[in-house]
């Protein structure tokens, strides 16, 4: 037994060492498979997370309102977001999650019209509008002012509001391009806005993280826990984001679906034709007296060790590229997923066997003899 | 004779030769999809993301500022300033005019509402819902509903009425917050301004029209007596994503650099095209979604090219792997040539010839397999077809051709090595 195992183990090894060039072709054709198979598989399971997070630059995408937020505007209204409702904001947002309170009234420019002030932490507020073009960027405290306020209003000079009966002077501020209603507006510290006006907090806007289900669901949670509050999402902004996910989770599937059955198929006919070749050796194991199964066995073992060599350097490839991939787009690693091993090797070598076997079955129905002079 | 060995070679050796085409035309099959799909999924996306809404706002130069709180408009329509409607269809005059997907004008105001025999406040924005327009001799149209990704509309759109129709109240839509609090139904009839309009619709859109009532424009503007006139306008233009290049500003650049940046389609470029068109007109990236959109878009192609990348040396590999084998198999061949006098060039020459011959045949069948492949991925996640360029047909065969060449040189390198007696003896 154990000389025929050894006779064996001696046949597997020689039949790889004589024919490197052919076997080579084999292990390369099984480990492009199997690098592809785990670079796109890889990719695609990290893919939600990885835009997900693109998408928390875009700012708040939730916002909290009192309800009849008008009222307050109006000056009726004096009531507020109270320290127990942010509180549970905070809590149902997790640390990953921004709420910056805003208050907002309405004040009178010098000639007369009307404009929108907003009171917040200024801080916080540039950081979740990260993508306010600001003059400067210097990191202070100082107003910010609209771009549309200041073209109309200030141009480089003293800007003074009237708020109720006092006047106030804005002083020294930055000034801020968004493209939207903020362009219209003036944001002052939320302290001196209190001060200013007696209004409270009235709107908190959302930084919520996380995929589009669980935006969602803490959408959900926030309404079920703020009766008297309006929870919106940024549809704009929450819409895009599970579109553009779903979008290109498909075309990634897809793309790698093709990639796959079209590179298997290359695979296959590969093993196919390495087997097909070798019908001289398999016509001389036969006239020596091996029986159909061992030479399935022989040409089983043959194909399962290249394909588990193929797949193991592949899959130790396809991390290598999809950790670059992620580095080189997505300035964050997209680390190996150990569990796509079992998956990449079984895979392989039932493709590899199934490639191997099947032309053995064509090859048993010709007689050795025939085989062997060349028929 | 040189013709005729290449002609026998193909006769006789089917299925060697069938397999090396097949393995040619897969691997320049998934070359052709993948670059046609990672070249045009950037696109695709940012025309989706174009539907949902704009990217570029117009306002008057000498409008007064807005007073828009809690997503409540509280500015009259008597004040500020305007755009004139007819000057819009200019904006299709820009430079890129054909990456102008749409616009819609607004021009609303807080009006009293009279419904159900009872009056309520609520704004009144007056827009186009499918308004054919025409530029030159282009016919095009423009309003909402081809920008419409967020308007949610139950019952029927309102049409866009030229005139006002005599015979009966013309259609708007309620938003569904205000038909909600105040029991407004579809078929209901409502009055603004002593007009009666007829509610042909509820609308959500999760903005300040969930509380408004949206009228046709030329409505809007007889109830408001503001004709030709329009407040505000969203523009969606199809832009490159921003760089340093393109924020520069234009008056600093030399004429070639000016050039460059006016005929890049960047939001700044579109921008000033625009204000150019219309010089009364401010116009403002909407930069939450302009700035960031581009970001993941530019991530959303970077991940493409670079999984084209990993796919077209993949599938280099498999076609080189594939044409060594089948040219290692006949080395006895070599043999048998180099021992009837053959010399080395004229036996590569005849291999290379060969490998030639199947990239050119596996380049054509795997770019018509590609575009086949790349235009059912289009049609099935995007529902619009993905074109494939001519130029990636070039591309595809000259890929082919050096990757069967490589693959092919190196063996035929190896195979010519061989003594021809050894070979023939089959001890190689």
């Amino acid at each position: 037994m154990k000389g025929r195992n050894q006779l064996f183990f001696r046949m597997l090894l020689k039949a790889v060492w004589v024919r490197k060039d052919r076997a080579l072709t084999a292990l390369i054709s099984v480990a492009v498979v199997a690098t592809i198979a785990t670079a796109a598989l890889t990719v695609y399971s990290d893919l939600e997370n990885k835009l997900s997070r693109e998408f928390t630059r875009f700012g708040a995408n939730v916002v909290v309102t009192k309800k009849a937020v008008s009222k307050i505007a109006a000056g009726t209204d004096k009531s507020s977001n109270s320290p127990n409702e942010l509180e549970k904001i905070s809590a149902l947002l997790g640390p990953s999650g921004e709420a910056v309170p805003v208050a907002y009234a309405i004040a009178t420019a010098p000639d007369g019209s009307k404009l929108v002030i907003g009171g917040a932490d200024l801080k916080q507020l540039k950081q979740l509008n990260a993508w306010w073009s600001i003059n400067k960027s210097a990191d202070t405290n100082l107003p910010l002012v609209g771009s549309r306020v200041e073209d109309k209003l200030a141009r480089d000079q003293a800007l003074t509001i009237k708020v109720g009966e006092s006047d106030h002077a804005i002083g020294p501020h930055l000034v801020f391009r968004s493209g939207s209603d903020d362009d219209s507006r003036i944001y002052i510290d939320l302290p001196t806005f209190i001060a200013w006006t007696g209004v409270q907090p009235n709107t908190v806007l959302l930084r919520v993280q996380g995929k589009p289900q669980e935006i969602q669901s803490t959408i959900d949670r926030l309404s079920a826990s703020l009766p008297q509050a309006e929870v919106k999402p940024v549809r704009q902004i929450t819409q895009a984001q599970t579109s553009v996910i779903g979008k290109t989770r498909s075309v990634v599937f897809a793309a790698s679906a093709i990639v796959l059955v079209l590179i298997m198929l290359t695979m296959v006919a590969t093993f196919t034709s390495s087997v097909l070749e070798r019908r001289k050796d398999f016509a001389v194991m036969k006239a020596l007296g091996a029986s159909n199964r061992t030479v399935n066995v022989m040409f089983a073992s043959e194909a399962a060790v290249q394909a588990i060599a193929g797949a193991t350097i592949g899959y130790i490839l396809g991390c290598g590229i999809a950790f670059w991939i992620g580095k080189a787009n997505f300035e964050a690693a997209i680390w190996p997923q150990p569990m796509l091993l079992l998956p990449v090797l079984l895979g392989s070598m039932l493709l590899a066997l199934g490639a191997a076997t099947a032309p053995l079955r064509l090859l048993q129905q010709i007689q050795p003899a025939g085989i062997l002079r060349g028929e | 004779m040189f013709f005729r060995l290449l002609f026998e070679s193909f006769r006789r050796q089917k299925r060697r030769k069938s397999v090396a085409l097949l393995a040619i035309a897969l691997g320049m099959t998934i070359a052709t999809a993948m670059i046609a799909v990672g070249n045009d999924v950037g696109d695709k996306i940012n025309e989706d993301l174009r539907r949902n809404g704009g990217n570029l706002v117009l306002t008057p130069m000498e409008d007064t500022l807005d007073v828009n709180l809690g997503g409540v408009n509280l500015k009259p329509a008597s004040e500020g300033a305007f755009i004139a409607e007819s000057d819009l269809p200019k904006i299709k005059s820009i430079f890129w005019g054909h990456n102008i997907r749409g616009f819609v004008p607004y021009l609303s105001s807080p009006e009293q509402i009279t419904a159900n025999g009872h009056s309520l406040n609520a704004e009144l924005i007056g827009t186009y819902f499918d308004q054919p327009l025409h530029f030159g001799k282009d016919d095009f149209t423009a309003g909402v509903r081809s920008m419409s990704g967020l308007w949610k509309v139950q019952g029927e759109w309102p049409e866009d009425y030229a005139a006002w129709p005599e015979h009966a109240a013309p259609n708007v839509l309620a938003g569904s917050k205000l038909a909600d609090e105040n029991n407004l139904h579809v078929g209901d009839e409502i009055t603004i301004g002593g007009r009666k309009l007829h509610i042909s619709g509820t609308v959500n859109t999760g903005g300040a029209e969930d509380s408004a009532i949206v009228a046709p424009l030329h409505i809007a503007q007889t109830i408001l007596g503001q004709p030709n006139k329009v407040r505000r306008v969203v523009v969606s233009a199809m832009t490159k994503p921003e760089d340093a290049f393109g924020r520069r500003d234009p008056s600093t650049l030399s004429p070639d650099a000016r050039d460059r940046w006016y005929c890049s389609p960047y939001a700044n470029s579109i921008a000033f095209q625009l204000h150019e068109a219309l010089p009364n007109v401010r116009v403002d990236q909407i930069r939450q979604v302009e700035q960031n959109q581009g970001k993941v878009l530019s991530r959303i192609s970077g991940m493409m090219l670079l999984l084209t990348l990993a796919a077209l040396l993949a599938s280099a590999l498999a076609v080189s792997a594939a044409m060594a084998g089948t040219v290692l198999e006949r080395r006895n061949e070599v043999g048998l040539m180099k021992s009837l006098g053959a010399s080395d060039a004229a036996v590569a020459s005849l291999f290379l010839t060969e490998a030639g011959l199947l990239a050119l045949a596996g380049g054509l069948i795997g770019f018509l397999a590609g575009a086949v492949l790349a235009h059912r991925v289009g049609q099935t996640v995007f529902g619009s077809a993905i074109n494939v360029q001519p130029v990636v047909l070039a591309v595809v065969i000259c890929a082919a051709l050096l990757v069967t060449f490589v693959g092919s040189i190196s063996a035929v390198r190896k195979a010519m090595q061989f003594d021809p007696a050894v070979v023939l003896r089959g001890d190689a």
